[in-house]
């Protein structure tokens, strides 16, 4: 599914932000806490009122789709959610399909199966029963993305997914994502994963600044402007990818 | 009158002691001061009569204007209803401090020589306009009408609970109390006598019916029109009533006025029904003819014996609080079995 | 499979609930007019249900008769609603709020009832035209209003409502308190009190009437908003990228829960907590999805408040106690020995 941003903002914290993201893209959000990434991930998902610009998804603007039909085209998971609701893993994956749901089609074998493919995805087929409030933080966050695979969305809207995993998970998740025949967009820290985007856009202080593939987009020009960093970039001889390493900035500039 | 003599042997001690003692003697026509008195659990001395007087309670109001006071009230407060109409001209004349309860403060400053009260739940241990400790602390004596206290416990149930029947002999040990207080004794003994006479008149009335399983309900009011209702418990003035009429009280509860649900009184299906009538309209069922729309027109309470035959009696509602009103509730009450067929 | 015989395997298990839990309320019900003040014989309400519902013939003393179809079987009837709607109206609001404590009295209902009353009765508001019940109708949802009106200018959220609900109860409260300072006597107040405590001992078939379609509205709303009420779970947020359109469910729901608890309140007068103890009594039985959650709270204040109110009938003989006494005595205990075991449990 094909989003295009016209003019997107939001009070002063995102201002006239315009993209279009392909269908089956995976497209990155990097930059400085407090840039915008998360307001951004959300006007994409319609979910702030009195949002500034217009996101059309497919040639279908959004304001004019319902909510219900927006989260069957479009599934987001926040950087933070919690429940104090005794609630198991599949119950909280099963809030998935809930866009697919009405009393005339409620919950069946199907929506359970899908249900069951989105924990395997993730690798908490073995946990369907744990309560959620002995997930650890990790294990969270794969439920949270489990949760919206189960959505079944064309575009798919992550917020910092990484966050919490250990290394293997990072991995496997950033393979996942990349895999998926849907559109992702994604806010991360991690330049290095980032680097594994199709498309990276750059905010800063409410502005995406830069947009384009990652080795355009993370120069070391810009890696000191935006981010404030010296930047080494190092070629992996395995398979020549740009691996950065990260200096602090030196005193005298 | 043949303790008197005793006195001056005795010396003043025994005096003292006896001093209660002489004071309910009827027939003296001056109070011989300082008076002594013990008033439900307080011990009072006065020195001369009081000046003037405030009354905390329509009760108390109307038996010092019957004792002829009217001219010492500064005050009054705490009314149910309307003045009695003989007393309607001298009421005119005395401010009314307030419909309810009046507050501490204004009646301490009318500085009265004396506080007439009614209620223990308005001047009492747990006072609500104050304790009778602060009132002696300005030193202002309270006195409390003894129908309240005599037999009576007022630190449980709603409205206190009876412990023995009430009779009109606390009613009656008030006024000839509040008499000699003001140094007016004979009109306390002349009023007594005379309240005695009609009791005993109306309950030769009834007696003469000869009723032999008759029994009654007297029902006050209800919070809401059909929530369970407000009636007299066994020991109140009502109690009193119906016992020396006889009529079996349905209600059992010793509270004064307990709540009981109109299943229970439908199905005691009492051979009388007594509404109150009161000025008051707080709630629907204040209003008589509300009260007699419900009797007529509930499913149940329609089907009981004394509304069917129509058995109904209307007594003003301060008439079924302990005062001299007992008397005219008494006999209105009398009259009216008289002319229903019980038998 | 297809969702249609999806749906007929599911219906077996979720029809032999129902029936179970029919069986459970008319079992209720019937102790609800058996048992009383006054003891009828037992045979009666086969003979009244012979006479009301198949017309046949029989010799019944009216009194009885009167007091069992024209009391007790309104008043358990009542009875019933008000629990379930008060349970119901519990469940809602703690989902919505994300908040345990949430209760039906969390947005100043309550209290906008209680002074309603007394504002009718002791200020002779209305001139006697206005009952005690419109009075607390009124008052509850003018509490309700400012309630709404407060948390919406505070910025609208879960948060937002808990503080204004509280600072809309404590007005309102005071009010009454002030009221009743103002001109009441003792023996007013004391009527007031009791009524506020919660009573059924004036309810009547119009109450059913108006009681069981208000509740039965709400129940079938609750029912509805299952999924929505779910996907609150993790918040007002997800629940909105979940599909559901947050305002209007909030809204809905909202209205529903004020609807059912104004006219509960106004036809018995405030009964606490059944809306805070059903809830977590029945999360903790049957988890906390709502397909389960709702009907099965529905059903336990149901039969609570009916077993509630005999217990106010009969622990006093010849006397009532207000059942809003009883549900808190019970409710109470019973409340911190679920707080226990689920600690237990986690
Ligand atoms: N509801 C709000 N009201 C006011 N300010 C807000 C609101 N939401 C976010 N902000 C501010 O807007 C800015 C951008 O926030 P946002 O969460 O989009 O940043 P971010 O790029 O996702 O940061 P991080 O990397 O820390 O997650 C921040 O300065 C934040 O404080
Ligand atoms: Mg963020």
């Amino acid at each position: 599914m094909r989003i295009e941003a016209r003019n997107l903002g939001w009070r002063e914290i995102v201002r006239g932000v315009s993209v279009e993201i392909r269908k089956g893209e995976t497209f990155g959000l990097v930059g400085p806490n407090g840039s915008g990434k998360s307001t951004l991930l959300r006007l994409l998902a319609g979910l702030m009122p009195r949002a500034a610009g217009e996101v059309w998804l497919d040639g279908a603007p959004l304001a004019q789709l319902s909510r219900r039909q927006i989260a069957q085209r479009l599934a987001l998971v926040e950087q933070f959610a919690d429940t104090g609701e005794a609630l198991s893993v599949r119950d909280a994956v099963d809030l998935g399909r809930t866009p697919w749901l009405s009393p005339l089609s409620p919950f069946g074998p199907e929506d359970r199966q899908i249900v069951d493919r989105a924990l395997a995805a993730v690798g908490m087929e073995g946990m369907a029963a744990r309560a959620w409030a002995t997930l650890s933080g990790g294990e969270r966050q794969r439920v949270h993305i489990a949760r919206a695979l189960a959505q079944e969305p064309r575009v798919l809207i992550l917020d910092e997914p990484t966050n919490h995993l250990d290394i293997h998970h990072q991995l496997a998740l950033l393979g996942l994502v990349a895999a998926l025949p849907v559109t992702v967009v994604m806010a991360l820290h991690d330049l290095n994963q980032a680097m594994m985007c199709d498309r990276l856009g750059v905010m800063s202080d409410g502005r995406m600044v830069a947009c384009g593939k990652p080795a355009e987009v993370l120069t070391p020009d810009n890696l000191a402007r935006i981010f404030r960093v010296r930047a080494q970039p190092m070629i992996d001889p395995s398979d020549g990818s740009t691996l950065f390493r990260f200096l602090p900035m030196e005193t005298s500039t | 009158m043949p303790n008197l003599p005793l006195i001056p042997r005795r010396g003043l001690r025994a005096a003292l002691i006896a001093a209660p003692l002489v004071a309910a003697m009827p027939a003296l026509a001056q109070t011989s001061y300082p008076l002594h008195l013990s008033n439900c659990g307080v011990d009072l001395t006065f020195e001369a009569a009081p000046q003037s007087v405030v009354s905390v309670g329509q009760a108390a109001t109307e038996i010092l204007y019957a004792l002829d006071l009217g001219d010492r009230v500064l005050g009054t407060s705490v009314w149910f209803s309307s003045v009695l109409p003989q007393f309607e001209a001298v009421n005119a004349g005395v401010p009314r401090l307030a419909d309810n309860d009046p507050s501490f403060e204004s009646v301490v400053a009318l500085r009265p020589g004396l506080v007439a009260v009614q209620y223990e739940w308005h001047i009492g241990p747990q006072g609500i306009v104050a304790t009778r400790e602060q009132f002696a602390d300005l030193g202002i004596p309270t006195y409390t009408l003894p129908s309240d206290c005599v037999g009576k416990d007022n630190s449980t149930g709603s409205d206190g609970t009876r412990l023995d029947m009430y009779t009109m002999d606390s009613l009656y040990q008030g006024v000839e109390e509040l008499a000699q207080i003001f140094d007016v004794p004979e009109r306390g003994t002349a009023m007594v006598a005379a309240l005695r006479e009609r009791e005993a008149a109306a309950i030769a009335t009834a007696g003469a019916l000869a009723l032999d399983d008759a029994s009654a309900v007297f029902w006050f009011s209800s919070a809401e029109m059909d929530i369970d209702p407000y009636v007299a418990g066994q020991g109140g003035a009502p109690a009193y009533m119906m016992q020396a009429l006889g009529l079996r009280n349905v209600v059992e509860s010793n509270e004064e006025w307990p709540v009981v649900a109109w299943e229970t009184i439908a199905r005691a299906n009492p051979s009388v029904i007594v509404l109150a009538r009161m000025d008051r309209r707080r709630f629907e069922a204040d209003d008589i003819e509300r009260k007699l729309e419900f009797l007529r027109t509930d499913p149940v309470v329609s089907q009981m014996e004394a509304v069917r035959e129509g058995r109904i009696v209307i007594l003003d509602a301060h008439g079924m609080d302990p005062s001299i009103r007992n008397i005219d509730a008494l006999e209105t009450l009398s009259a009216a079995l008289a002319g229903f067929d019980l038998q | 499979m297809t969702r249609r015989a999806a749906l007929s395997a599911l219906a077996v298990p979720v029809l032999s609930r129902a029936g179970l839990g029919a069986v459970l309320l008319a079992l209720a019900v019937l102790a609800g007019v058996t048992i009383g003040e006054v003891a009828l014989p037992l045979g009666l309400v086969g003979d009244l249900l012979a006479v009301k519902l198949l017309g046949i013939e029989r010799a019944l003393d009216p009194i009885e008769a009167g007091i069992l179809w024209s009391y007790r079987l309104p008043r358990t009837l009542v009875a019933a609603a008000c629990g379930a709607g008060l349970a119901l109206s519990g469940v809602v609001l703690q989902a919505l709020v994300r908040n345990a404590l949430a209760d039906p009295y969390l947005l100043g209902v309550s209290a906008g009832a209680g002074a309603g009353a007394v504002a009718v009765t002791l200020l002779g508001l209305g001139g006697g035209a206005i009952g005690l019940s419109a009075g607390a109708f009124g008052g509850a949802a003018s509490a309700f209003l400012i309630v709404a009106l407060l948390a919406k200018a505070a910025g609208g959220g879960p948060a937002q409502l808990v503080l204004a609900g509280i600072a809309g109860s404590q007005l309102f409260n005071a009010l009454t308190s002030f009221f009743i300072a103002k001109s009441a006597n003792a023996e007013q107040a004391r009527g007031l009190m009791f009524w506020l405590l919660g009573n059924l001992s004036g309810v009547r078939w119009p109450d059913v009437s108006l009681a069981l379609p208000v509740v039965g509205l709400g129940f079938l709303v609750c029912l509805a908003h299952v999924r929505p009420l779910d996907a609150f779970s993790f918040g007002s947020g997800a629940a909105a990228s979940l599909g559901i359109a947050v305002r209007r469910v909030q809204l809905v729901l909202i209205a529903a829960v004020t609807l059912m608890t104004a006219t509960l309140v106004s036809l018995v007068g405030s009964i606490g907590f059944v809306g805070l103890v059903i809830p977590h009594a029945m999360r903790f039985l049957v988890g906390p999805r709502h397909a389960r959650l709702i009907p099965a709270s529905a059903l336990a204040g149901a039969v609570f408040l009916i077993a509630a109110d005999i217990a106010a009938r009969v622990l006093i003989p010849g006397q009532v106690v207000p059942i809003g006494v009883v549900t808190a005595l019970v409710g109470a205990p019973g409340f911190a020995l679920i707080l226990i075991r689920n600690r237990r449990r986690s």
